[in-house]
């Protein structure tokens, strides 16, 4: 499962680690966008098996943040 | 003696009237269970057991039971369309539901005629319409009956919206012309298991050459997304359920019921400016207990719309979601809210708005969406609409998302604003880069001139919190967050009764 980040910003704070579980809507990571922490949910439960970004990284809309495996 | 009135043998029961409820009878489930059987096999229920669900007992009166398909050789009970009248709730309504146990639900020459004549009466009578669409789209056989390529179905019921709610409900496959009325529909229900297109396997296949299954097509989650249907049930009962509680926010007052506990709401806006919170649970704690239903939740989530009741009057709360986008107001959230500002204000029920905005949403790829049309128009549906509107700033106003969102010169019956609120006709960061553009120009070294732009930019922040605003009257009140619901509720006794309309006010645009 692909974890997309829904808006422009910056990685702000990754608040998980590969291997962390996580149910659906959980926090992954907080980006800073709009001047606002602006969490990325899970799009589902499972094991999160990749993170891509790195903190104060830009990301775009759409991008892949991270993978869950279910 | 005539032999239509000698009784049936071993009825006694005139011959003539024994033949009509015998005509009757056979177009009840009871008389047709292969099909019902077959219906049920597929996990769905029949037309009749939907409108057993949907209405009162016993209210139903039903309308061209007896109808046949005009072209010859095909049998079909109602010609796949049960409709009539009856009532949800005490108040009445017209109901049209497609039978998928007739030639998959088909629209034929007869049953287009049929329905067009209850949408007709339903015109004349202001009557609410409750639409079944379990269906495919037209029947291809009736293409040779004249009649096929005259039907108004779809004109008249264009026409229905703004004059009573319509609801088109799709628990199962609405395809082609089914599709097309839950398109037109003031509401539109799908079950999660439903599929719904413009276009079906057959026609999708033979244009692009995709073997495609109706679900593959149009799944329900897929047009939540999308917008394209505002409420998603678990099934044809629970579809049922959503569409009677969507009616009742149209039929007036209900009795109050108990107010949620509102000392929550004082901890719901986090005390970080920065954090996200759920705007849904402010809702939830404002209006009365379990009356939130909101629309089209899954599509232009940074804004949230609702039906909601406070002290059992009915309002419309439109409401910035901090949760998506940080609340900024993009294409979809804007599209979404103006069409639901103009669904309240076609059957007068007032606006909440709820304001925390950094603003629209920035940026090119914004831009490609025509933010540009899409915020105006929810300008535009606020400054036209005559209903009484209730703002509450929560926090962020900003911009020209807080003009739009219930701000001053939109004339809100009242405007309050919660201890956390913070104004700016811009982000004030960069306000304070224009206003002291000269002064930061001047200082040469970068640190310093950090410093000094975070000092200027304090300074508007200073100038702009809740109290400094509500100092220059620049709203109505600062109000505790708990007393929000008290004086929104005692607001809405000032306003006037929706006069008596004859005519509609206005059409719901179709998104």
């Amino acid at each position: 499962m692909d974890v997309k980040s829904e808006i422009a910003g910056k990685v702000w704070k990754i608040v998980t680690a590969v291997g962390d579980t996580v149910g659906e809507e959980d926090e992954i990571l907080i980006l800073e966008s709009m001047k606002m922490e602006i969490p990325v949910g899970a799009p589902g439960a499972g094991r999160i098996s990749e993170i891509l970004v790195e903190e104060a990284e830009s990301v775009q809309e759409g991008q892949v943040v991270a993978r869950i495996e279910a | 003696m005539d032999q239509s009135k000698q009784n049936a043998p071993g009825t006694g029961v005139r011959a003539d009237l024994q033949a009509v409820l015998d005509a009757h009878a056979a177009t009840q489930d009871a008389a047709r269970k292969v099909a019902v059987d077959k219906q049920h096999a597929r996990g769905r229920c029949t037309a009749r057991e939907g409108i057993d669900q949907l209405l009162d007992a016993g209210s139903f009166v039903e309308y061209g039971g007896l109808a046949k398909p005009a072209t010859k050789g095909m049998q079909g009970a109602a010609d796949g369309l049960v409709m009539g009248t009856g009532k949800v709730d005490g108040r009445p309504v017209a109901i049209v539901a497609y039978d998928y146990t007739v030639y998959a639900g088909t629209q034929s020459a007869v049953n287009h005629g049929k329905i067009s004549r209850m949408f007709q009466y339903a015109e004349r009578q202001r009557l609410p319409v409750l639409c079944w669409l379990d269906g495919g789209g037209a029947r291809p056989h009736d293409m040779f009956v004249q009649s096929m390529s005259m039907s108004t179905t779809f004109v008249t019921f264009s026409r229905l919206s703004g004059l009573a709610p319509t609801v088109g409900i799709v628990p199962g496959r609405a395809f082609a012309g089914h599709a097309n009325l839950a398109g037109l529909s003031d509401c539109a229900i799908a079950t999660k298991s439903a599929s719904m297109g413009m276009a079906g396997p057959p026609l999708v296949e033979a244009a692009l050459g995709m073997k495609l299954t109706p679900e593959e097509i149009g799944p329900a989650d897929v047009h939540m997304k999308a917008g394209s249907i505002d409420l998603l049930a678990e099934d044809a009962a629970d579809a049922c359920r959503l569409a009677r509680k969507y009616l009742s926010y149209f039929s007036g007052p209900v009795a109050p019921v108990a107010a949620p506990d509102a000392a929550k709401l004082r901890d719901m806006v986090p005390e970080s400016p920065r954090r996200a919170y759920d705007v849904r649970k402010v809702v939830e704690g404002m209006v009365d207990a379990d009356s939130m239903l909101e629309l089209k939740p899954a599509w232009g989530r940074a804004m949230v719309t609702a039906l909601a009741r406070i002290d059992g009057r009915t309002v419309g709360v439109v409401a910035n979601q901090p949760m998506f986008l940080g609340g900024a107001m993009d294409s979809p959230a804007c599209a979404k809210s103006a069409r639901f500002v103009e669904l309240c204000d076609a059957y007068d029920i007032p606006l909440l708005l709820l304001c925390d905005t950094p603003g629209l949403m920035v940026g090119p790829e914004i831009e490609k969406t025509a933010l540009v049309r899409h915020s105006a128009r929810l300008l535009s549906a606020l400054a036209n609409a005559t209903v009484p509107m209730m703002t509450v700033v929560l926090r962020k106003a900003y911009g020209l998302g807080y003009y739009i969102m219930g701000s001053r010169p939109l004339h809100p019956a009242i405007l309050l604003a919660w201890p956390t609120a913070e104004f700016g006709g811009m982000g004030l960061e960069g306000a304070a880069s224009i206003i002291y553009k000269q002064e930061l120009e001047a200082i040469e070294d970068v640190a310093e001139r950090a410093e000094a732009h975070r000092a200027f930019t304090a300074e508007l922040k200073a100038y702009n919190t809740s109290l400094r605003v509500g100092e220059r009257v620049g709203f109505d009140d600062v109000t505790d967050p708990a007393d929000t619901r008290r004086i929104l509720s005692a607001t809405m006794d000032t306003f006037p009764e929706p006069p008596r309309r004859t005519t509609k006010k206005l059409t719901v645009s179709p998104i």
